[in-house]
């Protein structure tokens, strides 16, 4: 079995939509997510009774579990509590609920990694807690901890092709659907080697393009 | 929610055999990558830079592409070539591939923290290459990389669930077959309760694993003269 380039060409639009698709639920699921990881890293930094709690075992829960049987939870599980999305949308609800949880512990670190100086200073000020985070703490976090919160998105834009295990046509699921229908695997296979690797390379390229630029005030 | 929870009692030898068919997924998986992890790992701690170069690209290219294009790829691309493969090892394969690029990052961390006096010390003993390894790095690399490799196990295990994927029936896959069949017999959709089982009980194994981890990289770290441990490859690298 040679091959087909010609066959490549004509699926050009099919696959170049799911490429949108993978990079539409990837956004999308990278921001809400960042949000997640701030919020919920401040809750539990700033001790909020219960809520601090709830943080902590979510993140358990989810660094504990599949990203697959979360996945089909969200989409054939909820629908039993009225909570009916629609594939897209739980497609992005689990991504975001996945890597929320390692936003969190990111964002967590950067926080931990401030020296105890700083706080004393804010407190000194009489800022309050909320103060702190806000003006010094949080913008200090996400400076320390950005490489490791893009790392997470990284892993989250690559892992966006179990979305195609719900039926989703993106990238993967294309491809998949292709293989199945024409019986062309090679194709389709290079197709997903070359997009992935570009994407995933290209993506952590940037981040670590950042973090050097980012480090450029602390070499001597 | 009660109606689940009479499918799961009911339907327990069924889930039995998807827990045992996860668990051996995961065993194999695990010995796998523990072979190809100590080669490849090991290489790359070799003078040669074209050897590392190797090491480094396959690590790199099957921690970035999805682990759930790996497994189709070798499921649906092996009877092109000829070989096909039934479900099972075809996962186990592909499993195997990537728990084998985590694994060599995880032994070549362990084998570069032994501290390199001891590496200097063998060579000037006279000791030949494999001898150095065999006697001196690799025992020293083991204490190093147990909490990783602690956490690895728990990472193949939550992995073992894309087996479901292709028609290995191993836990995840159990699940959908008992709300697929009360579904259609007796028109009930218990998907909330089940997978909400089937999401409990990977916590309750992969949560020992990652506390055992931790309690591991905390004791090693603590022990007097024990050099540095490797970090646990992070869950999000999945």
């Amino acid at each position: 079995m040679e091959f087909d380039l010609a066959y490549l060409a004509r699926q050009v639009p099919a696959l170049r939509a799911g490429f949108l698709l993978t990079i539409q639920v990837s956004a999308i699921a990278v921001l809400l997510s960042v949000g997640i990881g701030l919020v919920g890293a401040c809750l539990r930094v700033m001790r909020v009774p219960v809520l601090a709690q709830a943080v902590a075992a979510y993140v358990e829960f989810i660094r504990n579990t599949p990203l697959l049987v979360q996945l089909f939870f969200v989409f054939f599980g909820l629908p039993a509590l009225g909570l009916k999305l629609s594939l897209f949308w739980s497609g992005v609800v689990a991504l975001t609920l996945w890597a929320g949880a390692f936003q969190v512990e990111n964002v967590r670190g950067g926080l931990a990694a401030i020296s105890p100086g700083l706080r004393e200073a804010a407190r000194a000020l009489a800022l309050s807690r909320g103060q702190y985070l806000r003006l010094v703490g949080l913008p200090m976090a996400v400076r320390t901890g950005l490489p490791s919160m893009l790392n997470t998105c990284v892993s989250l834009v690559k892992n966006s092709a179990y979305v195609s295990a719900i039926g989703l046509q993106d990238l993967a699921g294309v491809a998949f659907d292709r293989i199945a229908s024409d019986f062309r695997a090679f194709e389709m296979l290079a197709v997903l080697l070359v997009g992935y690797l570009a994407l995933v390379l290209s993506l952590s390229a940037a981040v670590r393009l950042l973090e050097h630029r980012l480090q450029t005030p602390f070499r001597p | 929610m009660s109606y689940a929870l009479q499918q799961i009692v009911e339907n327990a030898p069924l889930l039995l055999i998807g827990l045992r068919a996860t668990l051996m997924l995961a065993v194999v998986t695990l010995a796998a990558s523990t072979a190809i992890g100590v080669v490849l790992g090991t290489l790359a701690t070799l003078r040669p830079r074209w050897i590392r170069a190797c090491v480094a690209l396959y690590v790199e290219v099957f921690r970035d592409i999805p682990l759930i294009v790996t497994i189709f790829a070798i499921f649906f691309g092996a009877p092109f070539l000829g070989v096909p493969l039934k479900p099972f090892p075809a996962v186990a394969l592909g499993l195997s591939l990537w728990g084998g690029a985590n694994g060599a990052e995880i032994v070549r961390g362990g084998i570069l923290s032994v501290s390199r006096g001891q590496l200097e010390a063998a060579t000037a003993l006279g000791l030949r290459t494999w001898k150095i390894y065999l006697l001196v790095l690799w025992p020293q690399a083991l204490r190093a990389v147990l909490p990783a490799y602690t956490g690895l196990l728990a990472l193949i295990v939550q992995s073992t669930s894309l087996g479901a994927l292709v028609g290995v029936t191993e836990f995840l896959k159990a699940g959908g077959l008992i709300i697929e069949r009360s579904t259609v017999m007796q028109g009930i959709n218990p998907a909330f309760g089940i997978y909400f089982f089937v999401l409990c009980t990977y916590f309750a194994i992969c949560s020992v694993l990652t506390l055992a981890s931790r309690r591991l990289e905390r004791r090693l770290g603590r022990q007097a003269g024990g050099g540095a441990t490797i970090r646990a490859p992070d869950a999000s690298r999945l």
